[in-house]
């Protein structure tokens, strides 16, 4: 049995404008473990979502795949059956949208249609999937789902979104990626509109669902505390580039790669002092004009002549992690 | 007797509880028809001293247009002319505008000065017909295609479509649509000669009446006026239902259904269309309340009998109390229908309160 | 003398900030295509309006032995039913379409923002009361209510008729400005001056008038467009016949000869294209406007 559910295989990702193209992700190769949480990290525009919506094709126009390929490891009575889902047509494409791969986006106040009522919304994407039409099983399955999540399911499902709150309307989200109980949820920040304290609650509550039903999850998030407390794998997204990839434990001790250090050191932490806080200097990459070499060599502290020449090619360690960087075998941070 | 007494009383307060509950319930309704009759009742006082503003006395032009007709010497004229008229060059303003509002309560708009038996409500009952059969179709046609084409080049903003699209709502936007009808009339009733310059229907080779040589003549002398009228407001609505289509698009929820496996078909039914449509459904009563005002020029230059052809030769003839009645009644209809609109709104969109 | 002296400075400084900042917004919205070509063809028509009867002055004498000549280099367009030239005619009135067009347009903006502004800041009673009047505005027909004016007043100058098309059009700008001001009171920045309890003409005229600027600029240009579409449908039907070079009334002098005469039509297509070359004009550059100033609606 493959490890891995979903595998990007040197995964580029192109925006063809009028007069020139953006290469949005570049040469990404990257498995998400089965029944683990993968969080993305990185700031917006660093390619996470872009690369993440490519397993359904939800590309936002005119984004397209220019090269490589997505895999989907289908677990069929332990044997493994291999699917090139970056291969699929349309009419391939919409059966296996939600009913493997479901998502929970980032403005849950904005992704549901306003002039219809929840139950409407879940009953029309059963119905689009070819599941029972028993109105009353329809029904016991939404509010079951809703219960999970512990919602008042009788009221929810009556209400239009606008009438729910904003954590109410994450956890109908939620609820409703579990609606076919995919095998993969792609979370892109499910919780940046949302105070403290529902944040984890949402969190536990996935944490909690990842646990039970065994569903593997991609978390896209640029809060680095909740990667350390949730995620099982973390891979670091920097300019389009999967810059380092690796256990959550192995990032967050060794820091091999310096834009990875330079993300946790600005992350301030309560007992920490804020003037301890180094931002990292300069701006996110342009990527229609992107610095020579090693594209976060301008902003390095440790940059050297190498990192302007080439850009550096993937480097992959024994302990499963990889990064991009010349020294990425000989920094290691760690507090071991 | 103290029991029914007590009986009584509570009926009462609960019937007063219930009814107060009620207003409670429709505030939005209630707030929307008392804003309507507000706008009502000042457009009927801005109206009437507006009239009273028209310089010259009614008796004295008509007495003048008696004079040099029959002969006669003026003092004579003005006599017959204050006999003639329908009108006491007496009366103060203020009871005249009792007098007025009196008539209104019992729905008469307005009696003409200059002919007897024609009054607001007689003429509205021959020539609104007319103006809401010509201007409703088209405006039915118009909103129809524009919402299909505009729905349809949101989508495909790259494609040739769309600037075909755009092309022609500069077009039809750059042409008022009085002149598109001179257009039309050179074009195809004086060049062509394929349809006809004037009037409503032949009136020397049929008669009115369920007949089809009458209802083929009506039609035929519609189809210039409807033409003019829906090539220049399809590119209207064209350009809102491309814009509030556009604006829908971008949303998340579109994307949202793409991602559960939602088809195409649905997606651009449940989801594109009836958001969009939404914000058109307000523009489509503004501009349905307004036809019963006629369009004075599109008719004048058809000679096509409307209301507002109506209106400017009462105005040219000044026969001010029936052009008073025409014009409050068309003010009346679009503060009319945009209450009906306010009220079914909250119908179609959920998120406005329904009170 | 020195305070005279920094005065001089001061108001230099001030002035060169002023025309800089002039400088950048055309820069940036000449940098639009259809502004461009909007923009020199309303030139054109200024200058025509300007020079043009300078140039081409127009003689109204009659000269019936010379009717209906075809157009040749001495007569552009041809010649009328009495024998006047009718390029000479379409010239002489642009001046007059175009003056209608701006006085009208500053009336309704001018009208149409301080309500709305006020209307929308002041709220409570002055924005009820203010939103009445702009309901019964919109609700009676303009066209009609042109018609009784000019039975009111006696139309004889461009300038009267522009404020009679301006009394019926300022309600749309008006309530769409209270709309905006309204949305923009409820903004932090204005929250903020509020707080720090700067003066209500400081917020009106500092936080509020920008932000609704390019705004009205743009209404500007479409009031300019209502109102040629106004003031020539009123010239249609004969009414404020005070200038017989008015494009809208020699549309109507030559429809009335009779359109059976197809002279006639000839005669009446030279007005008639230069109003659509207009209105197409003040489209364009509405758009341009639009799409370099409200970069979120980008539509067309």
């Amino acid at each position: 049995m493959n490890e891995n559910i979903i595998e990007f295989r040197n995964v580029s990702i192109d925006y063809p404008l009028r007069k020139y193209t953006i290469r949005a992700v570049t040469d990404v190769t990257l498995g998400i473990k089965r029944g683990k949480i993968t969080a993305l990290v990185g700031e917006s525009g660093s390619g996470k979502t872009t690369l993440s919506s490519s397993i359904i094709q939800c590309i936002s126009e005119p984004g397209k795949i220019a090269s490589g390929d997505i895999v989907f490891f289908d677990n069929v009575d332990g044997e493994d059956k291999k699917i090139v889902v970056s291969k699929f047509k349309e009419k391939e494409m919409k059966p296996f949208r939600w009913k493997r791969v479901s998502m929970v986006f980032q403005a849950a106040q904005s992704a549901l249609n306003p002039v219809m009522t929840v139950e409407q919304q879940f009953v029309e994407t059963l119905l689009a999937h070819g599941e029972d039409k028993d109105k009353q099983k329809q029904r016991a399955r939404c509010k079951e789902l809703l219960e999970y999540v512990k919602l008042d399911a009788e009221r929810v499902l009556s209400s239009y979104p606008h009438e729910l709150s904003g954590g109410m309307k994450q956890r109908v989200m939620i609820a409703f990626s579990l609606l076919l109980n995919p095998d993969l949820i792609i979370l892109d920040e499910p919780t940046t509109a949302l105070d403290v304290i529902t944040q984890s609650y949402i969190f536990n509550l996935l944490k909690q669902i990842n646990r039970e039903k065994n569903i593997s999850m991609i978390l896209m998030t640029h809060d680095i505390s909740v990667v350390a407390k949730f995620a099982d794998y973390v891979g670091v997204m920097y300019g389009g580039r999967l810059v380092e990839y690796g256990k959550v434990n192995d990032i967050f001790r060794k820091r091999r790669h310096p834009y990875t250090e330079g993300l946790i050191n600005a992350t301030p932490s309560i007992i920490g002092d804020i003037d301890k806080l180094k931002p990292i200097e300069g701006s996110p990459p342009d990527l229609m004009n992107l610095p020579k070499g090693c594209i976060f060599s301008p902003r390095c502290p440790y940059a050297q002549e190498v990192c302007v020449g080439e850009e550096p090619s993937e480097i992959c360690l024994e302990d499963g992690s990889k990064g991009r960087c010349y020294f990425f075998k000989e920094r290691d941070n760690g507090r071991k | 007797m103290t029991k029914d007494k007590q009986n009584f009383k509570s009926f009462v307060k609960k019937a007063g509880r219930a009814i107060g509950r009620f207003f409670v319930k429709y505030k939005y309704f209630f707030a929307k028809i008392g804003v309507a009759v507000v706008t009502l009742t000042l457009t009927i006082i801005l109206l009437f001293f507006l009239l009273r503003l028209i310089p010259g006395d009614i008796v004295e032009l008509y007495a003048l247009k008696l004079q040099a007709q029959q002969g006669i010497t003026f003092d004579r004229a003005y006599e017959l002319a204050s006999q003639l008229l329908n009108y006491d060059p007496n009366e103060d303003v203020f009871s005249a505008f009792f007098r007025y509002i009196g008539g209104l309560f019992k729905g008469q708009l307005g009696e003409s000065y200059l002919e007897t038996g024609v009054s607001a409500n007689s003429l509205l009952k021959t020539r609104l017909p007319w103006t809401l059969f010509v201007s409703s179709v088209a405006l039915f046609v118009s909103f129809f295609l524009g919402v299909l084409i505009g729905g349809y080049v949101a989508q495909r903003r790259r494609g040739i479509g769309n600037k075909i699209a755009s092309t022609y709502i500069a077009i039809s936007g750059s042409i008022p649509d009085y002149l598109m009808a001179l257009l039309l009339v050179i074009v195809f009733a004086y060049k062509l000669d394929w349809f006809p310059s004037q009037n409503n229907y032949d009136a020397f080779n049929t008669t009115p009446g369920f007949n089809f040589p009458f209802i083929g003549s009506v039609l035929h002398h519609a189809f210039l006026p409807i033409l003019s009228y829906t090539l220049v407001q399809t590119g209207n609505w064209i350009l809102h239902m491309r814009g509030s289509c556009i604006g829908v698009l971008g949303e998340d929820y579109i994307n949202a259904a793409k991602a559960r496996g939602l088809s195409d078909r649905t997606i651009r039914n449940k989801y594109m269309r009836k958001n969009a449509l939404l914000p058109l459904v307000t523009m489509f009563g503004v501009t349905f309340g307004a036809l019963f005002g006629g369009a004075t020029l599109m008719e004048s230059i058809f000679n096509y009998p409307g209301i507002g052809l109506e209106i400017s030769n009462r105005i040219v003839n000044k026969d001010y109390m029936v052009v008073q009645g025409l014009i409050f009644f068309s003010a009346a209809m679009v503060i009319v229908v945009n209450l009906i609109v306010d009220l079914i709104y909250p119908l179609i969109d959920p998120r406005v309160k329904r009170g | 003398m020195v305070k005279v002296k920094n005065f001089f400075i001061l108001v230099g400084k001030r002035l060169r900030e002023f025309f800089i900042g002039v400088g950048k917004t055309c820069k940036k919205v000449f940098s639009n295509p259809k502004t461009i070509a909007g923009f020199s063809i309303l030139m054109v028509f200024v200058f025509i309006a300007l020079f043009g009867e300078l140039i081409f002055p127009y003689n109204a004498d009659t000269d019936v032995a010379n009717k209906y000549l075809d157009p040749s280099w001495e007569h552009p367009f041809g010649t009328d039913w009495l024998g006047r030239d009718v390029f000479r005619q379409v010239i002489a009135g642009t001046s007059s379409v175009l003056e209608i067009a701006f006085f009208s347009a500053i009336f309704t903006v001018v009208i149409g923002t301080v309500l709305g502004i006020v209307s929308g800041f002041v709220g409570g009673w002055v924005d009820k009361i203010i939103m009445g009047i702009t309901n019964i505005f919109l609700s009676i027909p303009s066209f009609p209510v042109y018609l009784l004016l000019a039975a009111i007043i006696t139309i004889d100058t461009p300038v009267t008729l522009a404020l009679m098309i301006s009394i019926w059009s300022w309600a749309g700008l008006c309530r769409a400005i209270r709309v905006q001001v309204m949305s923009l009171k409820e903004r932090d920045f204005i929250q903020i001056c509020a707080v720090m309890r700067m003066s209500k003409a400081h917020i009106i005229f500092k936080e509020l008038l920008p932000n609704v600027f390019s705004y009205i600029v743009i209404n500007f240009v479409m009031a300019m467009r209502n109102a040629i579409m106004a003031s020539v449908g009123i010239m249609l039907v004969g009414l404020a016949a005070y200038d017989p070079t008015n494009w809208g009334a020699i549309i109507n002098a030559a429809r009335t000869k009779g359109l059976i005469n197809a002279k006639n039509i000839a005669i009446l297509m030279y007005p008639l294209v230069a109003i659509v070359i207009f209105q197409a004009a003040m489209l364009m550059l509405a758009n341009g406007l639009d799409e370099t100033l409200n970069p979120r609606l980008k539509v067309m």
